[in-house]
């Protein structure tokens, strides 16, 4: 039987316990966040004792099912004030699951103020160890240490300097096969929430543990068979297909050409240098450099679609991972800069110190917006990083609280945030419907928790017209489709084939019935997914959040956008609807109860 | 004139490999000339070869058969890079 491992900061203990019957057919997303809903106070302070960090890996994670090893990370986020839940890929969501694990829950908070901890766990249980050499450490030195001192092969969770700062901006890394610190559930200021904890670090060694129970094995079987069959038949996620050859940041052309891709700070919806930085250019440098670097790299064993990559340095060494379309926009084109190896020593810069790309890209962005250095300033953004965010100076503390911060610090009006979160890499004034994600997502600003680029962009998982406004269904729909799949550990980027291919869907539900060895049609994992979303938005209400969070920053809806120079004009009711528990498809969620 | 923009492998078709490079391919206007007339100009099979098309940076499913303006921008996608659809 898994287990739920429960981990005191406040007395330095360590339990497992049952799980208990209301959280058996949950994992990933909808279990930190209903654990979430149910622990944590919604009016407590996201650094103090009453927050929680809870760590979950996917209903599939750890079997042999495709592309499955994402791991959730829940609790109430220091930079919005409300719930959020960050997944990455990496190690550590097979190895916690096939410990017996189904969650690791991190809560109060030591009395000695600036100790730090290690736990490990493993199959004999787990443990904190004091972690006083890893202070101050950057996430590179701390995994090679961490290898060095608990085995080649374990899986880490950490945090740079920045968690430890307790800074907003802050998020928790994982390494991945090559042990390289590079893939980050990074939004939401999770990172500072571990800090809190004086948890610098997770090590998890799952040799010799039970691995994960299948109680259907045939079901379970069927469902794998299907989901990789549509995975490996998708244009999108085939091999040779756009992720594996070009990485997400084959996005860079298309969202440029769409008009959508915010440059400068929000400023326009293309940047004249979008080729230098574009996937097929990143690609194309990969492969003449002809080094250490590759592309259609998997971001943890079993993943078949492998939209990783690693780039190498002009001399062919390694450099960084993972180069891909958030990270590369929000360090290049939002703030004017056009050179991949500069945006690979600020991407090395975040992963290091431990910050979310994102969000520092949308912050650097803003500084250049109020002056501090000029648009296009690589050299000057690198030294902000690692001269000021590093070490935790006046200005580094600002900037490390992200873009609402800083843009409050220094008087700037153009921030793009909604409920204190900076906006990924899509413009809403040129797609509507993932403007209405931002408004409405529980999460704040978040491209992942509805993505109707899909169907408004991509033309997956149906057609929608980009520049239409009525949006809220669309909307809705993926963010439950979406709370769903960040349930089962299954990567997000398998939404692309299950969408178009309904075989595709019924086997990544089948294959979550088998473990669990329930009967779960597609229309049960729909409402479970609406279940999750609805504790997430009341964790919020009560958390102080009202439909006036629910918009987008005021001058997206005045200052039209280039190139189709428009306004973000979604009517407020239409925004307002997404959440209207009474709208909500009957069919699918029954009556609802606000 | 028609601006066509070329990604991928369809670069070859502006005489560019370097995908640094803007690849871009100036077609001159006709009345009457759909996208599809524009691509078979350029040497393209709009049938086989295309995934994507953008007119003016709004992506069209049925780009193909539409008439083009004078100084239309079309951004055009190949089928291995195909994360839109047809
Ligand atoms: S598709 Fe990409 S992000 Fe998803 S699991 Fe694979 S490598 Fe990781």
């Amino acid at each position: 039987m898994a287990k739920l491992l429960r981990v005191n900061m406040t007395d330095l203990s360590v339990r497992f316990e049952d799980v208990p019957e209301k959280y058996a057919l949950l994992g990933g997303r909808g279990l930190t966040s209903s654990i979430i809903y149910d622990e944590v106070p919604p009016l407590c302070h996201p650094l103090g004792p009453d927050n929680k960090l809870v760590i979950a890996p996917g209903i599939v994670s750890g079997t042999k099912a495709p592309t499955s090893g994402r791991t959730s990370f829940g609790g109430k986020s220091p930079l919005t004030g409300g719930i959020k839940e960050s997944n990455a890929g990496g190690l550590s969501s097979q190895k916690i699951a096939r410990l017996g694990i189904k969650a690791i829950i991190v809560e109060g908070q030591p009395k000695e103020k600036g100790r730090f901890y290690v736990l490990r766990v493993d199959k004999d249980g787990a443990r904190l160890l004091p972690a006083d050499h890893l202070k101050g450490k950057g996430m590179y030195e701390v995994c090679d240490l961490l290898w060095k001192e608990h085995g080649e092969g374990v899986a880490i969770i950490g945090i740079g300097p920045a968690g430890e700062m307790l800074m907003s901006a802050a998020g928790i890394c994982v390494n991945d096969q090559e042990n390289t610190a590079g893939r980050y559930a990074g939004r939401g200021g999770l990172g500072a929430v571990m800090g809190s904890k004086g948890l610098k670090a997770i090590v998890i060694d799952d040799r010799g543990g039970p691995g994960v129970e299948i109680k259907n094995p045939e079901l379970f079987e069927q469902g794998i068979k299907k989901l990789t069959q549509a995975s490996l038949t998708h244009d999108v996620t085939k091999k040779g297909g756009a992720l594996n050859t070009y990485g997400t940041n084959v996005l860079v052309n298309i969202m440029n050409e769409a008009g959508g891709y915010p440059t400068r700070n929000f400023s326009s919806g293309r940047f004249e240098l979008a080729s230098q930085i574009s996937g097929e250019t990143k690609a194309e440098i990969i492969h003449k450099r002809n080094g250490e670097g590759m592309t259609g790299h998997p971001c943890h064993p079993g993943c078949i679609i492998q939209c990783s990559d690693r780039w190498a340095n002009p001399d062919g060494t390694f450099k960084v991972s993972v180069m891909e379309y958030e990270s590369v926009w929000a360090l290049g084109a939002n703030c004017g800069i056009g050179d991949l190896d500069k945006i690979a020593d600020l991407i090395w810069l975040c992963n290091d110190i431990g910050v979310d790309t994102i969000e520092m890209g949308d912050t650097i962005a803003v500084a250049m917006e109020a002056g501090l250095l000029p648009f296009g300033d690589a050299d000057g953004a690198i030294r902000l990083l690692n001269e000021e965010v590093r070490h935790g100076t006046p200005l580094g503390r600002i900037l490390g609280n992200g873009c609402v911060f800083t843009g409050r610090a220094f008087g700037v009006t153009r921030v793009p945030a909604v409920k204190g979160q900076g906006m990924p890499a899509y413009e809403p004034r040129a797609v509507k419907g993932i403007g209405v994600t931002y408004a409405t997502s529980t999460m704040g600003a978040d491209h992942t928790a509805g993505y109707t680029i899909a169907p408004e962009i991509l033309g997956v998982g149906g057609k929608a017209d980009p520049f239409a406004v009525q949006k809220a269904d669309l909307s809705r729909a993926f963010q439950a489709t979406t709370a769903f799949i960040d349930s089962t550990g299954y990567c997000l980027f398998d939404a692309f084939c299950v969408l178009d291919i309904p075989e595709g869907f019924e086997g990544m539900v089948e294959s979550c019935a088998g473990v669990l060895g329930v009967n779960w049609t597609t229309q049960d994992a729909i409402r479970l997914g609406y279940e999750i979303i609805r504790k997430e938005r009341l964790f919020n209400e009560a958390a102080g959040f009202t439909r006036a969070h629910d918009r987008l920053p005021d001058f997206m809806t005045k200052e039209p956008l280039p190139p189709h120079n428009t306004v973000f004009d979604v009517p407020p009711e239409e925004l307002d609807a997404v959440y209207d528990f009474s709208k909500w498809p009957k069919e699918v969620v029954g009556e609802v109860a606000g | 004139m028609i601006e066509v923009h070329l990604y991928g492998d369809l670069r070859r078709y502006a005489g560019k490999t370097d995908p640094r490079e803007e690849a871009i391919v100036w077609v001159p206007y006709r009345p009457g000339l759909t996208v599809a007339d524009v691509l078979r100009e350029i040497g393209i099979d709009p049938e086989r070869q295309v995934s994507n098309i953008f007119i003016n940076g709004h992506y069209d499913y049925h780009a193909r058969s539409r008439l083009v303006q004078d100084g239309d921008r079309l951004g055009v996608f190949p089928r291995n890079m195909a994360l839109l659809y047809c």
